[in-house]
């Protein structure tokens, strides 16, 4: 139990140096713009707890943050550069809409698994082809997510665009799923997915399957060192291709629990890079799920505080999109400094 | 006639991106895999269209363009080689703080998110109409290009000698094929890395140079719009070897040329846009096939359990 503490504080601790440059460095750079920083900070940050509307956007920002960060956890412990969250996310939100809006007529207690299921299993063929294509022929990961990315986006625009478009509406908005399959909202928060529950959840479940469970052991060594992983005989292709499925199944779940919980329906645009953003969390987090939970939480703050910072002072939303692109710049460097050749 | 337009149009779409497949192929013969090139590309991009409306000379936009490309390249390098921060994460996050930087400017600076569309800008220098057209076909397509269009031909064999023919050429590649065989070659494989990366900038540089002030003259927030990776798509399509990666360069921009003259066959134009994609993957995954197949029986030699 105080190793498992010990592990949640170094996951937490670390994030919290990275954040804290990046804000510090936003912060001179508001300053810069406005002459109260302090209150632009303050929204920014806290404007999400001013009300109850406020609060429910924020947790309907954290659940896909929360979901794809998990699942980029379990592609990372497995030794797996998973850069394709997007196109999982995408993938998990069209088929869940296919699904809802051609089957319209069946009963919702059948439409509802169906449309979670179908998302789910759209996102996990999209972590499984990146997998077996490294494991059997070392395709490099990285290459294969990236390019998988922009052939989904690209198919979702057609289906969206050419086959569920709703006519009456105005951009690439797919029709309206079913109303008896949008997902509750939270108990005590309306306005707020009760998705977020499932993530919440989620989080908890994948501590423990990673870091409580043989499959997790193999998963993770698999990660850590991949010969030493065969020689002691983890079938470490495998947990690789699983680690996989269950992170493309997170992203899709993602994308899937959007649709119903919080968008009703499919918009080309409704990620606001979602895929990297998740990514950077779990990063952030040291690749730790309890940690990515907190990440994402954070994120969504910031996320969300952008547009109330813009509104109360005239410090550009964007800030929040340049300040995300210096933390994952910084995020991996040490100030300790390398090799030098 | 339309055999020269269509020529013309094809190497107006392929030259961004085969400027943009050099780029990523320098640095994938430094064993990096760039994907900072769209945000390179994105952010000379803009330097050109804010200086070249700020101070009307074309020529000052076109070298703060590259100068800023270059210059991004370098904090990659110095982040990722001085304070080994991960590569691909670092790159992503110059793609990020390109996409967020220059819409923070957007709004801050010229309180216009959608774009920068200055009501005059200078023009670069065009081949001039009539000059060419002694030669048939080709000399017609070849009118009205920009001088970048010409430095990205040129980039082509340049890029072939540098690797292949010069001394640092040939270090960078092997600073890129095995890293400690170079180190202790007396290779300092940090500054070709470091070179590698300048010198994807430089392409890069005159990639966003190309999109911003060939014909647009103006500045769009995601008006690189994945030009970067189908460049690298395209380096990867073509086993890094210089003129492998521009034929690749060249055929996906026959496909986005092709791409709207292909719904008259009712096929939609995603599915034309997503061939360099696929290429990419399938090209990839069919060399490393080929590696697999020639490598069985020591594979199998090797007893793995």
């Amino acid at each position: 139990m105080r190793e498992a503490t010990l592990s949640l504080f170094r996951a937490l601790g670390a994030p919290l140096v990275a954040i804290a440059i990046t804000m510090a460095l936003g912060f001179l750079l508001v300053a810069s713009i406005t002459d109260d920083p302090v209150q632009a900070y303050r929204d920014l940050l806290f404007a999400n707890f001013d009300s109850l509307g406020n609060f429910a956007l924020f947790l309907n920002r954290a659940t896909p943050l929360t979901l794809i960060a998990l699942g980029v956890i379990f592609a990372f412990r497995a030794g797996i550069f998973n850069v394709g969250g997007e196109g999982q996310l995408y993938a998990g939100a069209i088929a869940a809409t296919v699904v809802g809006v051609f089957l319209a007529d069946l009963p919702a207690v059948l439409l509802l698994p169906l449309a979670v299921a179908t998302g789910i299993i759209a996102g996990a063929i999209l972590g499984w082809i990146p997998a077996v294509l490294k494991v059997r022929l070392a395709v490099d990961e990285v290459v294969t997510t990236l390019m998988l990315n922009t052939i989904v986006l690209l198919f979702t625009s057609y289906l969206a665009n050419q086959v569920i478009r709703d006519t009456a509406a105005y951009g690439a908005v797919s029709r309206v799923v079913p109303q008896a399959i949008w997902l509750p909202p939270m108990p005590g928060v309306p306005g707020a997915t009760s998705g977020f529950l499932v993530a919440v959840v989620l989080a908890v479940v994948a501590w423990v399957v990673l870091f409580r469970t043989e499959w997790g052991a193999q998963v993770r060594a698999a990660g850590t060192n991949l010969r030493f992983a065969y020689a002691v005989g983890v079938p470490a292709d495998r947990r690789i291709i699983g680690a996989m499925l269950v992170a493309g199944g997170l992203a899709g779940l993602a994308g899937a629990l959007y649709v119903l919980g919080i968008g009703h329906r499919f918009e080309q645009n409704f990620s606001p890079a979602y895929g990297l953003v998740g990514l950077t969390c779990a990063l952030l987090a040291r690749i730790h799920p309890i940690g990515a939970l907190a990440t994402a939480l954070f994120y969504a703050m910031m996320l969300n505080g952008a547009a109330y910072m813009q509104i109360s002072t005239d410090v550009p939303r964007s800030l929040v999109n340049l300040l995300t692109g210096l933390l994952v710049l910084l995020m991996t460097a040490r100030l300790t400094a390398g090799r030098r050749g | 006639m339309t055999v020269s337009s269509l020529l013309a149009s094809v190497l107006e779409q392929s030259t961004p991106i085969l400027l943009a497949a050099l780029a990523a192929m320098i640095t994938l013969r430094a064993n990096i895999l760039n994907v900072a090139v769209e945000g390179m590309m994105l952010v000379a991009a803009f330097t050109a269209i804010a200086v070249g409306s700020m101070t009307g000379s074309a020529a000052l936009a076109f070298f703060a363009a590259v100068a800023a490309a270059i210059l991004l390249s370098q904090l990659l390098a110095l982040l990722t080689l001085r304070f080994s921060a991960d590569f691909i994460v670092a790159g992503l996050g110059i793609n990020l703080l390109a996409a967020g930087g220059t819409l923070f400017m957007l709004e801050r600076f010229y309180n216009s998110p959608g774009g920068l569309r200055p009501t005059s800008f200078p023009d670069v220098w065009h081949v001039p109409e009539g000059s060419l057209s002694f030669i048939p076909i080709v000399g017609k397509a070849f009118e009205g290009q920009s001088f970048i269009v010409i430095l990205a031909l040129a980039a082509v064999p340049l890029s072939a000698v540098f690797l292949y023919l010069t001394p640092t050429g040939a270090n960078l590649r092997a600073a890129g094929e095995d890293e400690h065989a170079a180190r202790s070659a007396g290779i300092r494989v940090a500054w070709m890395k470091a070179l590698a990366v300048g010198i994807s900038g430089l392409l890069s540089g005159l990639a966003g140079a190309q999109l911003a002030m060939d014909k647009l003259h103006f500045f769009l927030p995601d008006m690189t719009s994945g030009r970067g990776f189908i460049g690298l798509a395209a380096t990867l399509f073509g086993g890094g070897q210089p003129w492998m990666t521009a034929a690749a360069s060249f055929l996906f921009g026959f496909f986005g040329a092709l791409g709207d003259r292909l719904q008259v066959f009712a096929i939609p134009s995603q599915f034309v846009l997503m061939l360099p994609y696929v290429a990419a993957i399938v090209g990839l995954t069919f060399a490393r096939w080929r590696v697999h197949r020639r490598n069985r029986p020591a594979r199998i030699a090797e007893s793995k359990p």
